[in-house]
């Protein structure tokens, strides 16, 4: 009964908190000396020729009424028309979202398999060498920048080894998507060598992405760990004979885990929002891509809506973070 | 046509059908050939939208060269213009009406006949939809006034005299009028569907499209023109926005080229490759700095010679640019026509830099460079003026914004950047281009961002319009081209060379500057 007041309350300040969201994007954007119309009629456009876009798209009219207006037509369903694609922005996000959320999820995954056992294990084994292994790697990952990192995998894994493509989500143009998650259609059409090409355009991407996000749960499981190691329930269990295995892995593991999942959950939000620069590189056809784009040609509609999709998105994920935390720790029950 | 199903744009199954029908009636590619040629290219820009008549940029041509066919052409390096859709033309003594015949049998994708009507209607749907090569036609092109005089004859009547309408009609591309018309919705001239699909008559026809992937092509062997023995059947153009990238798919055999304007150190990784071929033209798009010439004291002329003195050309264009450009004196590039070929640009010469600035008699503030984002040899000409500035005494600061931020500020005179390092494209391969587009003060707010004014200059762009003479024209064009540099209308930086770079099994290409090889039609590979 208190998880779904919880989670009633936590959905009840989506809207405003989605307003505000918007409010601040909108204000930003349109507060920068950009012109996307002037950009969209081209170099040699005239001074008439841009104005008339102006007032085809709106951009004539003063801030708050234009701001209202996005709102009225989000509300209505509509997230407007690129301005420089002139096709509907909504649609485009959709397109794109599935190959986002694909990389997001596998990289979460990785990242999870990676930072949960090397933090335990990190946490088990204070201040060895072992101990102090893990927390270079782990320094090194989260300061490594993303695009060089994207580089050294491709360099090796690509070119050297020649074991996976430099970029793309799919040799030539891929099937007609069931889902849109490659990964997932292949095996719901039972198609095993799809599956291992989409793994194959999927793992530097992925790699990309987990290692530092898998850095930042290692840190936070061994904190974790740490702290619950010397709780006075993980004496008694240890004096009642319970193999140290089944504390650590049952029970240090699923009270350290209520801090890590937090963070768990802003890694994914920041994978779905942040996986810009590693899209780029990649070539890889979602959301990162389109926002880029977007913010190099001021296209205002699209900004907005990239940012409604990833803010509502976080907000979704931050509420089953808040869901799970209170399933594991019984005082939120 | 396109629907978006399960997150992806297709093209509509009745656009295949009728393409279907097409197999039958004019004729693709691809049902006798065993192996097929295909070719992959990667390319920095987003393949965003489809209509010809809505974009008018290099970075997306290839969707126009490849779909579409204009009434001319260009060709070849340096560009010729060749007769495309027409057999002839007649141009009327006062220079004013224009009379095409069209080639007969030219057949659209879809296999209906491309005739006269569709060529106006292309024409007024340009004029309605004020966008893409609008530019080109507003001054000149009335709507209404062209006319269809029989199903292949059109006639153009212009308001005035316009020397470079043969060349500027290369971007009248011609639409399917009928497939079109069947598709507007809400009076948009199909401008929504045609974003999306394509209505052409070109050699290859679009197969597949999706705006965060690119699009693909198929041969269209009901073209007009003949293909080569190893023409390309297939073909995709990827979306790569990262140069890394695109060089690594290269290199590893994912794409068979990229864009032909690589970094050095890229270029060189290229080449160095055994299975790499690569090719070097050069183009004809100048580099060179637009001073905001309404702003004191860059009003002063002293002012603008002393900043042409600052700049280290050597410098920029051999070492950081490792010798892949050539210096251009003037703002007509060299192997155009109208370049003087014994111009006199200016030096590196810090001593005369400093002897103009004496002669300032405007107070000299800090000046600001706009450079632009994701171009780095915008950046490192910003720099590189800025340490020639710094010798001299004159403060300068380098901003780097995106395009459209600094575009933003291009009809502002105030507001806009005291200097930006930046390209002028090839659009047509005429000295206007270079001169009377961008310097003649009848376009201020509409091409002329240097808000340079001089009034003979404008007399000589003008009148080099009215004129169809080249010879005549090319003298009109060398004078501008000596007042701009004695004037220092802007500083005068390279040219680019194309530098393609092609996995081993093209054969051939054939580069035209106007396109950068991205017509596929003249691209062979291996049999």
């Amino acid at each position: 009964m208190r998880i779904l007041v919880l989670a009633l309350r936590r959905v009840a300040w989506m809207p405003p908190t989605l307003l505000g969201l918007t409010l601040i994007v909108f204000t930003v954007s349109h507060v920068i000396p950009a012109d996307p119309a002037r950009a969209m009629a081209g170099e040699n456009a005239s001074t008439a020729q841009i104005e008339a876009l102006r007032t085809k798209f709106g951009l004539d009219k003063p801030l708050p009424q234009q701001f209202v207006r996005y709102v009225t037509d989000v509300l209505s369903g509509e997230m407007g028309v690129s301005l420089y694609s002139q096709r509907p922005v909504a649609s485009d996000l959709l397109s794109r979202l599935p190959a986002t959320f694909e990389l997001a999820i596998a990289a979460i995954i990785v990242a999870i398999l990676i930072g949960l056992p090397l933090g335990v294990v990190s946490a088990l084994y204070r201040n060895s060498p072992l101990d102090q292994a893990v927390r270079l790697v782990t320094i090194a990952g989260l300061a490594m920048a993303a695009f060089w990192l994207a580089i050294l995998l491709q360099l090796l894994f690509s070119m050297k080894l020649a074991i996976t493509p430099v970029q793309g989500r799919i040799d030539g143009w891929g099937p007609d998507p069931i889902t849109g998650f490659y990964t997932v259609d292949a095996l719901l059409r039972g198609d095993w060598e799809m599956f291992g090409t989409s793994l194959r355009y999927l793992a530097l991407p992925t790699l990309t992405l987990a290692l530092p996000a898998a850095a930042t749960i290692v840190r936070f499981t061994r904190a974790g760990v740490l702290n619950v190691l010397s709780s006075n329930f993980v004496f008694y269990q240890g004096a009642m004979g319970i193999p140290r295995r089944i504390v650590v892995w049952k029970y240090i593991l699923r009270s350290a885990l209520i801090g890590t999942l937090t963070q768990i959950g802003l890694v994914f939000g920041n994978l779905l929002a942040g996986a810009v620069v590693v899209e780029t590189v990649f070539s890889w056809p979602g959301l990162g891509q389109f926002a880029y784009n977007s913010i190099l040609q001021s296209d205002y509609n699209a900004i907005m809506g990239f940012t409604l999709i990833t803010g509502s998105a976080f907000i979704v994920v931050n509420l089953l973070v808040d869901i799970a935390q209170a399933v594991l720790d019984p005082r939120g029950r | 046509m396109i629907h978006r199903r399960a997150g992806r744009f297709e093209v509509d199954r009745r656009a295949v059908l009728t393409g279907a029908v097409a197999l039958g009636t004019a004729g693709w590619s691809g049902c006798a050939h065993a192996a097929r040629q295909k070719f992959v290219t990667a390319n920095n820009n987003p393949y965003d939208i489809l209509d010809p008549h809505q974009v008018f940029d290099i970075g997306r041509i290839a969707i126009r060269l490849n779909m579409y066919d204009a009434l001319m052409r260009w060709v070849d390096n340096p560009p010729k213009l060749e007769k495309w859709l027409v057999e002839k033309y007649e141009i009327s003594p006062d220079g004013k009406s224009y009379t095409f015949t069209l080639k007969p049998n030219v057949k659209f994708h879809d296999g209906s006949a491309l005739t006269s009507e569709d060529v106006v209607y292309s024409m007024e749907r340009i004029l309605a939809l004020k966008l893409g090569a609008y530019g080109l036609f507003k001054d000149i092109v009335v709507p209404g006034s062209t006319k269809a005089l029989d199903p292949q004859t059109v006639e153009f009547n212009l308001k005035t005299p316009f020397a470079v309408f043969l060349a500027v009609l290369s971007e009248l591309w011609v639409v399917n009028s009928k497939l079109v018309k069947r598709n507007i919705k809400d009076n948009d001239w199909g401008a929504a569907w045609l974003s999306r699909n394509e209505a052409g008559s070109g050699g290859y026809a679009l197969r597949r499209f999706d705006p965060a992937i690119g699009f693909q092509v198929q041969r269209f062997d009901g073209h007009f023109a003949p293909f080569g023995k190893n023409a390309i059947d297939d073909a995709d153009f990827r979306v790569s926005m990262e140069t890394a990238t695109r060089v690594l798919g290269v290199l590893k055999g994912e794409f068979n080229t990229t864009d032909g304007y690589l970094p050095r150190e890229q270029m060189a990784r290229m080449k160095a490759d055994p299975n790499i071929k690569t090719w070097e033209f050069e183009s004809i798009r100048t580099f060179y700095f637009i001073i905001n010439s309404w702003k004191a004291p860059l009003s002063d002329v002293n002012m603008r010679r002393a900043l042409s003195y600052a700049f280290d050309y050597d410098g920029f264009n051999n070492d950081i640019l490792g010798g892949t450009v050539v210096r251009n004196p003037g703002i007509i590039p060299n192997p155009m026509w109208g370049a003087p070929k014994d111009l006199k640009g200016y030096i590196y010469d810090l001593d005369k830099a400093k002897y103009h600035l004496g002669l300032v008699k405007e107070k000299v503030r800090p000046l600001q460079i706009g450079a632009m984002a994701g171009y780095p040899q915008s950046e490192q000409g910003g720099q590189m003026l800025q340490a020639g500035c710094a010798k001299i005494g004159l403060d300068v600061k380098v901003v780097t914004e995106p395009f459209t931020t600094i575009a933003a500020k291009f009809n502002d005179r105030e507001r806009a950047h005291d200097l930006i390092p930046l390209w002028r494209s090839a659009y047509f391969a005429d000295p206007h281009n270079w001169t009377g587009f961008i310097y003649n003060s009848g376009n201020f707010d509409a091409g002329n961002a240097s808000y340079y004014k001089n009034a003979r200059v404008d007399e000589l762009c003008n009148k080099a319009l009215e004129i169809t003479d080249q010879e005549q024209r090319r003298v009109m064009y060398e004078e501008v081209s000596r007042i701009l540099v004695d004037d220092a209308a802007g500083i005068f930086v390279n040219n680019t060379k194309y530098h393609g770079a092609f996995t081993k099994n093209v054969k051939s290409i054939r580069f035209c500057p106007i396109g950068d090889a991205q017509d596929l039609r003249w691209i062979e590979m291996e049999g």
